[in-house]
């Protein structure tokens, strides 16, 4: 057991690395941005604690996957797997379980633990058989992917987006369709399998153009009933709203650009920190769009050819 | 069609691919044999331009890959993406438009469930169906045969008999011969990163008998087994 916790903490440790990240920064790091997230949940919210549990708790589930737990039992004997799996639980929670200590929640730093493990002992099937049903199946893959994924989201966002209406507040209906842009942006996030972008018999450019103008419609298809709502009901703010849109549209062409960039790799750190300092200093975009762009055509060009 | 010259491939410091010439012709099916680590799938991904390499690969094609049909040994995946909407993403890839799909869907895959949850040879199958209706010149096919049933066997190899007489130009590695022989107008011989034979299809039994003779030897004496 000893040996399946060693080479967990070494596969962790080479997922850090592959990132960009040097361990001791990459643990500094991961410390330093729970810490921030525990803080500012404690000290923004009242519901702190339980938001703070369900964090923890899905974490740890994500230990329960059904594969997982089956190439497990098939390598350790019953009581070995049980044990194994009330520790992985026990110190995924740990840190949570310590901050709310620390925050004098002893009741819920208990409950949490034990939750926690009792989580153990339930595994996750994810085959079950259903399909859910999306409007992007005709041009796969991103959105229709991305949108079983977050499907309830757009509910979310669109309730959002009345209760705006109802009571008169304008932020609120922004906040939606940022939420949907949010969501879409997300969709860019994972790097496909090389194959996919093999296949296209198009140029770097012409395969460019072809994702992001998809991905604007179908954008636009998703964000458009709160456009058109926020216009109708708050008419003196239309050029706010559109300015938001557009920016909306801009990031989503930089993330699509920033993706192919490193092609056939992830996204990198520095990547993700050019994009997160755009996002603070919006003006960068006039920079880092004809960077991503230059780059994602040299890098397409080892599988696409003018 | 496919002329291949002086093809090397490094990874690093080791060579896997080293100085191969081979030449492919239109309406002929051909067949690549070697045992595990041979080359066989680096080639297939040198030719696909999916690796940079030594050397020079030419053909009648301004883009060979734009008229190529690939089929990986373990094909990819989405998670949450389904059969259907698998093959409609790569014929969007080459801008064709399917109709019929449920017709076309010879191995009568559950094409509204998600790709992932497919067994080994569904996927497979899934992922020959796709290539299949890219209307493509050039096949290159790694593995059709493996994990696949023995009914979709037979349906594989007259399909693949069917490219033939379309004036396909085949490329298969299989590691079950029998097949090879079934299809093959020549079988390719490949060792440590090189073409060591070409064996014409009047060859091919003695072909399988000395890889018999020299694959298992005396090997399964050393196990000792009791």
């Amino acid at each position: 057991m000893k040996a399946y916790f060693l080479l967990q903490f070494k596969m962790g440790n080479r997922r850090m690395i592959d990132f960009g990240l040097p361990l001791l920064i990459g643990y500094a790091l991961l410390i330093c941005a729970f810490l921030l997230f525990s803080n500012y949940l404690f000290e923004n919210t009242e519901f702190a604690t339980y938001i703070y549990g369900l964090a923890a708790l899905s974490m740890v589930s994500k230990f329960s996957a059904y594969e997982r737990n089956d190439f497990l039992k098939s390598i350790f004997n019953r009581t070995n797997y049980k044990k194994l799996r009330l520790l992985e639980n026990s110190i995924c929670c740990i840190p949570f379980t310590l901050f709310l200590l620390y925050q004098k929640q002893f009741i819920f730093a208990i409950l949490l633990h034990v939750f926690a493990m009792l989580l153990a002992l339930l595994q996750f099937s994810t085959t079950f058989n259903f399909t859910i049903p999306t409007p992007f199946g005709k041009t796969p893959f991103e959105f229709t992917v991305g949108f079983r994924k977050t499907f309830y989201v757009f509910p979310i966002a669109y309730v959002l987006t009345y209760i705006s209406i109802l009571v008169g507040n304008f932020n609120i209906g922004v906040f939606a369709m940022l939420l949907i842009g949010m969501v879409c942006f997300s969709y860019y996030s994972k790097m496909e399998n090389e194959y996919f972008v093999w296949n296209f018999n198009l140029s770097p450019k012409e395969f460019l153009l072809q994702k992001i103008k998809t991905c604007f419609s179908f954008f636009t298809f998703l964000s458009l009933p709160i456009l058109i709502a926020l216009s109708v009901s708050f008419l003196g703010e239309i050029e706010i709203l559109i300015i938001f849109f557009l920016l909306c549209y801009t990031y989503l062409a930089t993330m699509i650009l920033a993706k192919y960039s490193d092609f056939p790799n992830e996204i990198n750190i520095s990547q993700g920190i050019l994009i997160a300092m755009s996002f603070m200093f919006p003006p960068m975009l006039f920079i880092i769009i004809p960077y991503f762009y230059s780059r994602s055509i040299k890098k397409l060009n080892t599988v696409l050819h003018d | 069609m496919i002329k291949i010259e002086k093809l090397s491939k490094f990874y690093g410091q080791k060579q896997v691919l080293n100085t191969i010439d081979l030449a492919f012709e239109k309406g002929k099916i051909y067949g690549i044999v070697g045992e595990n680590g041979a080359g066989k799938t680096t080639l297939f991904r040198c030719i696909s331009g999916l690796e940079n390499y030594k050397g020079n690969i030419k053909s009648a094609f301004k883009n060979l890959k734009d008229h190529l049909g690939l089929l990986l040994t373990e094909p990819f995946f989405f998670p949450k993406i389904t059969g259907s909407e698998y093959i409609q993403l790569l014929a969007n890839a080459r801008q064709i438009k399917l109709t019929n799909m449920e017709d076309k869907n010879i191995f009568d895959l559950p094409l509204n469930q998600y790709a992932s949850t497919y067994s080994t040879g569904m996927k497979k199958k899934l992922a020959l169906t796709a290539i299949l209706l890219q209307e493509n010149d050039v096949f290159i096919l790694d593995e059709p045969f493996n994990g696949v049933d023995i009914q979709s066997n037979l349906l594989i190899t007259e399909i693949i008999k069917k490219f033939k007489k379309l004036d396909k130009t085949v490329l298969i590695s299989s590691h079950i011969f029998s097949t090879l022989a079934a299809t093959c107008d020549e079988i390719f011989l490949m060792k440590n990163g090189e073409i060591i034979r070409k064996v014409q299809q009047e060859d091919f039994s003695n072909l399988e008998t000395e890889m018999k003779n020299f694959t298992i030897g005396n090997r399964i004496d050393k196990l000792e087994l009791k």
